[in-house]
């Protein structure tokens, strides 16, 4: 199984770093990335691309040398661009047929707004998160379980964790990143990865996999298929 | 008796534990078990009218039991229920 194909990252993190050299060592053909921030030297820890000598450029730039370093043939597009609401439509529009997106961003909003608009436009994409020691991801198509059939809505802003409050272990969003890559790979080959939720505490190394069902009425993915 | 798969950002309200065994014939029976082993707990399971959060889920096994009787879903002996919140973290 190849990664061929173009994907779009979104975020170029803990989660984002891992991710790109997954899909770097499954053959894709171009990959354009996604981050609005720096690097800094707080994010070396489990940011595996950067380096003490990449802090204070752009993540998406310090990104593109790296993987062009692994992979000259590979085509890099680092987009320097902070996904909103406004940002996403245009960024999603110009993307070529069959792009495969990587939601691995930490904006709770962002994912349901990615996945959204990823369904509506009928793009596959995998979606990701790792927060502490426990990571979990899912790869969604239409006509299976998608983010809101799963949870109908992210957590309010005050009840909100990100990872620069409560952390997360390298190991979890190492974990997590290349499984993602391997979710969005599978996508592509056509393998049935898609509505099962995957997870892994890394705490105590226990793997879970959930099957949920398409939610009847769900407003993103419109329920189960017909 | 039934065993509550807890998230890591719930485990600071049962001394750390993973995995808590409670009490209970249904979701409702067994969050309200759970809550007495691990006051405060619930809250940030449940909303003021006692429904579960829209970003939480609950599973029976592998069935979400919004596909079940929601907090009415039976649970039985030796059922693994998973409390699984959506995580947003990625950077």
């Amino acid at each position: 199984m190849t990664g061929g194909g173009h994907y779009l990252v979104i975020g170029a993190g803990g989660l984002g770093c891992p991710a790109l050299l997954g899909l770097l060592a499954a053959g894709a053909e171009a990959i354009t990335i996604v981050d609005h921030d720096v690097v800094e030297t707080h994010n070396l820890q489990r940011q595996i691309l950067y380096t003490v000598g990449d802090v204070g450029m752009a993540k998406v730039e310090a990104a593109a040398v790296r993987l062009r370093a692994r992979a000259p043939h590979l085509k890099i597009t680092p987009r320097r661009v902070k996904v909103d609401a406004d940002s996403l439509g245009p960024l999603l529009a110009e993307l070529p047929p069959h792009t495969i997106v990587l939601e691995c961003s930490d904006g709770p909003g962002l994912k349901f707004l990615v996945q959204d608009a990823c369904l509506a436009r009928q793009i596959p994409l995998v979606v990701g998160g790792a927060q502490r020691w426990r990571g979990q991801a899912q790869a969604v198509v239409r006509g299976q379980a998608c983010l809101r059939c799963v949870f109908e809505e992210p957590p309010p802003p005050d009840l909100q964790e990100p990872c620069s409050a409560v952390g997360v272990i390298g190991a979890a969003v190492g974990l997590l990143g290349y499984l993602m890559a391997h979710l969005a790979v599978s996508l592509r080959a056509g393998a049935a990865v898609a509505g099962r939720v995957w997870a892994i505490d890394t705490r105590t190394l226990t793997p879970q996999e959930l099957q949920p069902r398409p939610r009847a009425g769900c407003p993103a993915c419109g329920g189960p298929a017909d | 008796m039934a065993t509550i798969r807890i998230p890591t950002p719930l485990r600071k309200y049962t001394q750390g534990q993973e995995e808590v065994q409670v009490n209970g014939g249904t979701i409702e029976q067994v969050l309200a078990a759970l809550e007495q082993s691990a006051p405060g707990i619930k809250e940030r399971i449940c909303d003021e009218s006692g429904k579960v959060r829209r970003f939480v889920n609950i599973f029976v096994g592998d069935e979400d039991i919004r596909f079940l009787d929601n907090l009415q879903s039976v649970v039985k002996d030796g059922d693994e229920v998973s409390i699984v919140p959506a995580i947003a973290g990625g950077r």
